[in-house]
C-alpha cells in the first residue's frame, strides 16, 4: 500500500509518528523536526511518506487532527493521539521489541 | 477501513483536497522560514522546502489513494481475478449460472405479474383515497352486494366521509356506424364518476350535474380505442350525434388512451339519471365508487356508512332490514380473489430461489474445498481474512449477475408462455399492464444481490475460517473440511424439504383441479354455441313486443340446417353471473321483502333445457301455451324443492315472486340441478321464469349443433339478422371455451406450481447427487478397505444409500411439518381437497424419496466399482 520512499523500515514510520505524538499534539512539520532532532539527524522523515501515513492513521482512528495556530501565529494542522492510537502504539512498541530482540539473538548466535 | 468511511471520504473529497493543500502549504512555509533562519537565500529556502516534497500533486494523489483509488483498484483486481477463476472452471460456472438463472428468472416473471396486479397503485391521482361501497347482508352471507338506487341516494346525501360518490350500472350497448350494428360494453354512470377518478378527457368534456337529469341525459363519452376503431380518430366527432341503442346521442368527450375502470370493461359512458321515484323497487343493481375526504381513514368511513345504513334500514325496514354497508379500498376490491393465489405463487418461486441458492452454495463449498491450498497460499503471502472473504464474495457476485442476465432472458420467454395461459375472455384484473419494466428490473437486481449474499457469504466466511496455515502444512487438506460436509448436508436437507413443500402445494392444486373439472355441470357443453344479444330499449320498449322478439329469433335459428336445438337464458352458466330475488308461497300472507326467503332467478326461453342437455324431472318445459297474457308459470330446480318443499309435490304450487311479474306464478316443472355462477359453487335453489312472460332486454342464446358449433356461428348470426338487421350479436363462443375459461384461474395456479415444483425437485436432486458423489470421493479408501475385507457391492450400496436416505428422511419430516404449518394458506384455494389430503402427502413423499434415492444411486454405482488396490494406493 504505502511504498517506502526512505531509509526507514516499512512500518517503523507509524511507530515513530505515534511515539512523537504521544508526547504532545504536533503538526506534520513539527513531527519531522522532532524525529530528526531526537535521532541526532540519523532518521530523516520524508514529507512524501509522512502525509500519506498521517492521513491513513487518521482514517484508522489512531490520530485526530484539528487546525490551530503555532507559536508564530501560523495556521497548522495539529495531530493528537487518540486512545485507539495509544493502544496501537503499545502494540507496535511491543512488536518492535520482539523484532529487535529476535534480530539480536540471531546476530549473537555463533 | 470500513466501506462507509471510504464513501464518506469520497464525498468529502473536495473539502479534503483544500485541507490537504493548506496543510502542505503551511508545512512548506514553516520549512522556508527555518531555512531562512539557517541563512539560505529566500529563493533557495523556498526551493529546498518544495524539493523535499518531490511532486506535490503526486503526494496529494498518494495521500488520497488511501481513500478511493486503492480501494477501487483492489476491487477491479478482485473482479479480474474472479473472472479468471470462473473461466478456468466452465462446467461449474455454467451449472451455477443456469441454476441461479432459473431461480431469478422465475422470480422476475412472477414478480412482474404480482407487481402489475397487486402492488402498482391504481392509475388515478391519489388512488389510496378511492373506495368501493357495497350493501352487505348477514342473512345471505354477502359482504359485497350491489346497491339499491334509493339507498345510494341516501348514502350520497347523508354520509360525511366522502368528497363525492358515484353509481355505476354496466351493460351492453348497441351502436351503429356505417349502417353496421355492433354491440360494445357500456357503462351508465352518475355525473360525478369522472371527477371522482380525477381523469380529464382527452377531447371535449366529461359529465356535469345537468347531464344526470332525466331528459338531459342524451350525451355520450367514447373511449380512445373505440374512437380510433369506429370513428377514424376524427376530432370533429365532438358535438356530432351517434345512435346509442337506436336513440341519437351527442358525443361530448373522448377519454384518454388506456382509461379503464377495474373489472368493469367499458367503451362508452352515458349518464345514469337517478331520482327518488318508484324505480327503486326494481332491486339492487348498482356498483358504487367514492373518494374519501382528505384525512378521513377507512375505519372512519366504515363507521359513517354503518350509521347511514342504519338510517336507510329504519326508513325502509321492509326492504332494508338486516342490510348494512361495507367500504373497501378500491385496489383491494379490484384484486379480490387473485391476491392469495398470486402471493402463494410468489412465495413458491421464492422457495425455488432459496433452493437454487442452497445448490450453488454447495457447489461453491465443494469447489472451495478444492481451492483450500490456493487460499492458504494467498493467506500465507499476507492476504487478510477480510480480503479472502471479499475475493470469494466477488466471485459469487459475478455468478449472480451472470445468473441475472440469463434469468431476465428466461423471464422474458417464461412470461410470454405464462400470459398465454390467461384466456382473453377471462383475464386477471389489471393484467394488461404486465411487463418487465424498470420496477421489475430493480426487483430482479435486488433479488440477485440478495441471492449473492445468501449463497456466497456463508461459504466465503466458512472457507476463510479454516486454519489455512495448518492446511498448507499438512499437505493433505482433508482435515479442515469436516465442518463443510455437515454444512453441505444442512443445505441439502433444506433443499429437499423446500422441494417437498412445493411439491405438496403443486400436488394439492393438481388434485383440486382434477376434482374441479370432473364436476358434472348439469348440462353438456359439447356441440354448444353461445351468443349474446342486447335489445335496444327504444325499439323494444313495449313488453309484449319484446316478449315475442327472442322467440322469433330462436324460431328462425331452429330452422337453420345443422342445428338441433336452441334456447336462451339471461345469464349464461359459468360466467360468474347470478341474479337473486325474494319469493313467498302464495297461499300464505306475504312477508316483507326483507323477511321473505330468496332464490336465484333465471329468465329463460322454451327449449333452453333441451339445448343445454339438462333433464326435466317432473312436469313440463315452457311452451307456446305460456304467452305474455296467459297464466304466469315457473320451473324450479331440484335444489329448490329440497330446500323449500322437501318430500312434497310442488307442481301447481303458486308463488309470489319479487320480480316484474305481479300475479302469482304456478310451478309447472322441476329440472335437474346445474352449476350456475362457477363450477365449484354447489347448485342453489333456483326459480326459472319464461322470457315470454317476464321479458328481459338481453339474452344469451344457446344453440346445439349437430357437429362443430363454430361451423354454425355464421348461419346462426344470419338467422338473427333475418329477424332484425340492426340487432348486434356479440360474444360468440363455444360453450366448451366458456367452460375452459371458467377454470382458467385454478388451471393457471396448478400449471405454474407444477412447473416450479418440478424445477425444485430437479435442483434438489442435483443437490443430493452432489453430496453423495462428494462423500464417496472422500471415502474412497475407506470403501477400498471394506471391499478388501470382503464387503460385497450390495453392502457398499447400502453404505452409500444410507447417508442419502437419512438426509432425505430428515428433509421429509421437515417438509411435512412445513406443509402442515402452511396448510391454512392453501385451504381457500382448494376445491374438495383438504390441505392435509393423505393421498397427496403420501404420493409426494414417495416421489421425493424415490427421486432422492435415484440421485444417490447414480454416484453409488461408481462406489461399487472401486478397485481396492487402486483405492488404497490413491492416498
Amino acid at each position: 500500500m504505502l511504498k517506502p520512499k526512505n531509509d526507514l523500515l516499512q512500518g517503523t514510520l507509524a511507530l515513530l509518528v505515534l511515539k512523537t505524538l504521544a508526547r504532545e499534539p504536533m503538526h506534520g512539520y513539527g513531527i519531522t523536526l522532532h524525529i530528526q532532532m531526537v535521532s541526532k539527524d540519523f532518521l530523516r522523515v520524508e514529507e512524501g511518506s509522512l502525509y500519506p501515513a498521517l492521513h491513513r492513521m487518521e482514517q484508522e482512528g489512531w490520530v485526530s487532527a484539528e487546525w490551530r495556530s503555532t507559536e508564530n501565529n501560523r495556521r497548522a494542522r495539529y495531530y493528537r493521539l487518540t486512545s485507539t492510537g495509544r493502544k496501537q502504539l503499545a502494540e507496535e512498541e511491543k512488536n518492535w521489541e520482539c523484532l529487535t530482540e529476535a534480530v539480536a539473538q540471531v546476530l549473537q548466535f555463533v | 477501513m470500513s466501506l462507509i468511511a471510504r464513501l464518506r471520504g469520497m464525498l468529502r473529497r473536495e473539502r479534503l483536497d483544500q485541507e490537504l493543500d493548506e496543510e502542505l502549504r503551511s508545512h512548506v512555509e514553516m520549512r522556508t522560514v527555518d531555512n531562512l533562519a539557517a541563512g539560505m537565500s529566500p529563493e533557495d529556502a523556498y526551493f529546498d522546502a518544495q524539493k523535499r516534497f518531490g511532486n506535490t500533486t503526486l503526494l496529494k494523489e498518494d495521500t488520497r489513494a488511501v481513500d478511493i483509488i486503492d480501494w477501487l483498484d483492489e476491487c477491479a483486481r478482485d473482479f479480474r481475478y474472479a473472472l479468471r477463476m470462473l473461466q478456468r472452471s466452465p462446467g461449474f460456472t455454467a451449472v451455477a449460472v443456469l441454476t441461479l438463472a432459473l431461480g431469478i428468472g422465475a422470480n422476475t416473471a412472477i414478480f412482474s405479474v404480482v407487481d402489475a396486479i397487486l402492488l402498482r397503485p391504481l392509475p388515478y391521482p391519489e388512488p389510496e383515497r378511492l373506495v368501493r361501497i357495497w350493501e352487505s347482508s348477514r342473512k345471505h352471507d354477502s359482504p359485497r352486494n350491489v346497491v339499491n338506487p334509493l339507498n345510494f341516494l341516501d348514502w350520497r346525501d347523508h354520509s360525511q366521509s366522502f368528497e363525492s360518490m358515484a353509481a355505476i350500472s354496466g351493460s351492453m350497448t348497441n351502436l351503429s356506424s356505417h349502417g353496421q350494428p355492433h354491440a360494445v360494453q357500456g357503462m351508465q354512470v352518475s355525473p360525478d364518476f369522472f371527477s371522482i377518478l380525477r381523469v380529464p378527457p382527452l377531447l371535449g368534456r366529461t359529465f356535469t350535474a345537468e347531464d344526470g337529469i332525466a331528459g338531459h341525459d342524451q350525451v355520450v363519452i367514447l373511449s380512445y380505442e373505440l374512437w380510433q376503431r369506429q370513428y377514424g380518430a376524427d376530432p370533429k366527432i365532438i358535438g356530432a350525434k351517434i345512435d346509442v341503442d337506436a336513440v341519437p346521442y351527442t358525443v361530448i368527450g373522448i377519454m384518454p388512451r388506456g382509461f379503464s375502470f377495474p373489472k368493469i370493461k367499458s367503451e362508452v359512458w352515458t349518464p345514469l339519471p337517478l331520482a327518488r321515484t318508484e324505480d327503486w323497487k326494481h332491486g339492487r343493481y348498482l356498483t358504487v365508487v367514492a373518494r374519501l375526504k382528505p384525512g378521513v381513514s377507512l375505519g372512519q368511513a366504515q363507521q359513517d356508512m354503518l350509521r347511514v345504513a342504519n338510517f336507510t334500514a329504519q326508513a325502509r325496514p321492509s326492504y332494508n332490514k338486516n342490510w348494512s354497508a361495507n367500504v373497501f379500498p378500491m385496489l383491494e376490491d379490484a384484486t379480490r380473489g387473485v391476491r392469495r393465489p398470486l402471493w402463494v405463487l410468489l412465495a413458491s418461486v421464492g422457495f425455488l430461489l432459496l433452493i437454487a441458492c442452497a445448490n450453488v452454495a454447495n457447489l461453491l463449498l465443494m469447489r472451495g474445498t478444492g481451492r483450500l491450498r490456493e487460499l492458504a497460499v494467498r493467506s500465507a503471502l499476507g492476504a487478510a481474512r477480510s480480503r479472502i472473504v471479499r475475493q470469494l464474495f466477488v466471485e459469487s457476485l459475478l455468478l449472480s449477475l451472470a445468473g441475472m442476465a440469463a434469468g431476465l432472458l428466461f423471464a422474458h420467454l417464461g412470461l410470454r408462455s405464462l400470459l398465454a395461459l390467461i384466456p382473453q375472455n377471462a383475464p386477471l384484473p389489471r393484467s394488461e399492464s404486465i411487463a418487465i419494466d424498470a420496477r421489475v428490473l430493480l426487483f430482479t437486481f435486488l433479488a440477485s444481490l440478495f441471492t449473492a449474499v445468501v449463497f456466497g457469504l456463508v461459504p466465503a466466511l466458512r472457507l476463510s475460517r479454516v486454519d489455512l496455515q495448518n492446511a498448507l502444512k499438512q499437505g493433505s487438506l482433508r482435515g479442515g473440511v469436516g465442518g463443510h460436509q455437515s454444512l453441505r448436508r444442512c443445505f441439502v436437507v433444506a433443499e429437499v424439504a423446500l422441494a417437498l413443500l412445493l411439491s405438496v402445494g403443486a400436488g394439492l392444486m393438481l388434485r383440486s383441479f382434477s376434482r374441479l373439472i370432473s364436476v358434472d355441470p348439469g348440462f353438456s357443453p359439447a356441440h354448444l354455441l353461445t351468443m349474446h344479444i342486447w335489445t335496444s330499449p327504444a325499439r323494444y320498449h313495449d313488453d309484449l313486443k319484446r316478449s315475442q322478439y327472442v322467440e322469433h329469433i330462436l324460431g328462425e335459428i331452429r330452422n337453420t340446417p345443422g342445428i338441433q336445438a336452441a334456447g336462451s337464458t339471461h345469464f349464461l352458466p359459468l360466467t360468474e353471473k347470478i341474479s337473486g330475488s325474494c319469493f313467498s308461497p302464495a297461499d300464505q300472507p306475504a312477508p316483507s321483502p326483507a323477511e321473505s326467503p330468496s332464490a336465484q332467478f333465471l329468465i329463460i326461453s322454451s327449449g333452453y333445457f333441451q339445448a343445454m342437455g339438462t333433464s326435466i324431472r317432473i312436469g313440463r318445459d315452457f311452451d307456446d301455451r305460456d304467452s305474455f297474457s296467459s297464466q304466469p308459470v315457473a320451473i324450479v330446480n331440484h335444489a329448490f324443492v329440497q330446500r323449500f318443499y322437501s318430500g312434497q309435490n310442488v307442481l301447481a304450487k303458486q308463488l309470489r315472486v319479487c320480480w316484474t311479474i305481479e300475479k302469482p306464478v304456478e310451478i309447472v316443472g322441476v329440472v335437474a340441478d346445474a352449476r350456475q355462477a362457477q363450477l365449484q359453487d354447489a347448485p342453489e335453489p333456483t326459480i326459472f321464469l319464461s322470457n315470454s312472460q317476464a321479458p328481459m332486454y338481453f339474452a344469451t342464446l344457446v344453440v346445439r349443433a349437430t357437429g362443430d358449433p363454430r361451423q354454425i356461428a355464421r348461419s346462426a348470426e344470419a338467422a338473427v339478422h333475418r329477424v332484425d338487421p340492426d340487432q348486434a350479436v356479440s360474444d360468440i363462443q363455444a360453450m366448451e371455451t366458456v367452460f375452459s375459461d371458467s377454470v382458467s384461474s385454478p388451471r393457471f395456479q396448478a400449471v405454474l406450481l407444477l412447473v416450479f415444483a418440478g424445477l425444485a425437485v430437479a435442483l434438489a436432486m442435483i443437490g443430493v447427487y452432489g453430496i453423495v458423489s462428494y462423500s464417496i470421493s472422500q471415502r474412497t479408501n475407506e470403501i477400498g478397505i471394506r471391499v478388501a475385507l470382503g464387503a460385497r457391492s450390495a453392502d457398499v450400496l447400502r453404505l452409500v444409500l444410507r447417508e442419502a436416505l437419512t438426509l432425505a428422511a430428515i428433509a421429509l419430516l421437515l417438509g411435512l411439518a412445513g406443509s402442515l404449518a402452511l396448510s391454512r394458506v392453501l385451504q381457500s384455494l382448494l376445491f374438495e381437497v383438504t390441505p392435509t389430503d393423505p393421498i397427496t402427502l403420501a404420493s409426494v413423499c414417495f416421489v421425493v424419496l424415490a427421486v432422492s434415492a435415484f440421485a444417490a444411486v447414480l454416484p453409488a454405482r461408481r462406489a461399487m466399482r472401486i478397485d481396492p488396490m487402486a483405492a488404497l494406493r490413491y492416498e
